[in-house]
């Protein structure tokens, strides 16, 4: 065999490679704690999920609650006039005093006259008064 | 701990590029491939925990001079004069030429361990022969003649055997 020069040497010796070493013990650790934050990450999607459609169903069920309540304090409204004594029982009945506040300025003025009798505002009405 | 991903990333970078090239070195310096994969990995290991590689000027070359003092620390504990062990490999060789392989290895066994790490250093790490003289404390002209020396005594060495394998066959 012919013997080589220094540089054709070198050459001939990089061909041969040096082997890979073994993998880091914290590339595994890595990788392990890559899967760990992925599935914490899906724990806490599934919690927050689940705390959303809970909160939506406790605030649907609530305001239904409030619209039954409001639907029963307008009934009750329409059948009596308004006195201190009824406005007493829909403050104890109405959810907050706005609430309460507001059913009686958006209740039903209409108040039924008793039969045999007349209403002195729809009498003087129609009552042509001349100044 | 000053642990940062960012460091981790740039370490485990310079393992996979200077890796195969580390062990080699600690090979040549302690003879078993066992104990130079643990200097290796004790190397990187404190690396990743300190994150400490930022401060260091020349990485390839710290890496190396930290090789080595893992694998002499390693050597202090244990015998250091033992000799390469011949059943592991340490190259992969070109067209799969095992032969070639063991051959090469036999011959680098048979250099004195200051030539083989010089040998080592320049051909397989790609050391210039400066850095190779700060990592060893040896003067950069000391460097280049353990050099010289080394690669004619491979050469003789690996085809001699080779001729005088072909010369058995005939």
């Amino acid at each position: 065999m012919p013997t080589l020069g220094d540089e054709r040497f070198e050459v001939y010796l990089k061909q041969f490679r040096p082997l890979v070493p073994e993998p880091l013990p914290t590339v595994g650790l890595g990788h392990q704690a890559r899967r760990t934050f992925v599935l914490w990450a899906w724990i806490t999607a599934a919690a927050a999920i689940l705390v959303i459609g809970g909160l939506t169903l406790h605030i649907r069920s609530n305001r239904a609650r409030i619209i039954e309540r409001v639907g029963n304090s307008e009934r009750f409204m329409d059948d009596r006039p308004l006195t201190i004594r009824t406005a007493n029982v829909l403050l104890a009945k109405a959810p907050s005093f706005k609430a309460m506040v507001d059913d009686m300025a958006f209740r039903s003025q209409t108040i039924p006259v008793p039969k045999g009798k007349r209403s002195a505002i729809a009498v003087l009405g129609k009552e042509k008064i001349k100044l | 701990m000053h642990r940062t991903d960012g460091n981790t990333a740039e370490i485990e970078f310079l393992y996979r590029k200077h890796g195969p090239a580390l062990l080699l070195f600690a090979q040549a310096v302690t003879g078993e491939r066992n104990r130079a994969q643990d200097a290796v990995h004790q190397v990187f290991l404190k690396l990743i925990e300190k994150g400490s590689l930022s401060r260091a000027v020349d990485k390839k070359a710290y890496l190396f001079a930290c090789v080595r003092n893992a694998a002499l620390n390693e050597g202090k504990l244990q015998n250091r004069n033992t000799p390469l062990d011949p059943d592991s490999a340490w190259f992969s060789p070109p067209d799969r030429d095992h032969a070639a392989e063991q051959n090469l290895r036999r011959a680098l066994d048979a250099l004195p361990n200051d030539q083989r790490q010089v040998i080592v250093l320049h051909i397989w790490g790609e050391l210039t022969f400066s850095q190779i003289s700060d990592l060893l404390h040896l003067s950069s002209n000391t460097v280049a003649s353990r050099y010289r020396y080394a690669l004619a005594k491979l050469r003789d060495s690996m085809f001699a055997k080779e001729n005088s394998c072909a010369n058995s066959w005939r």
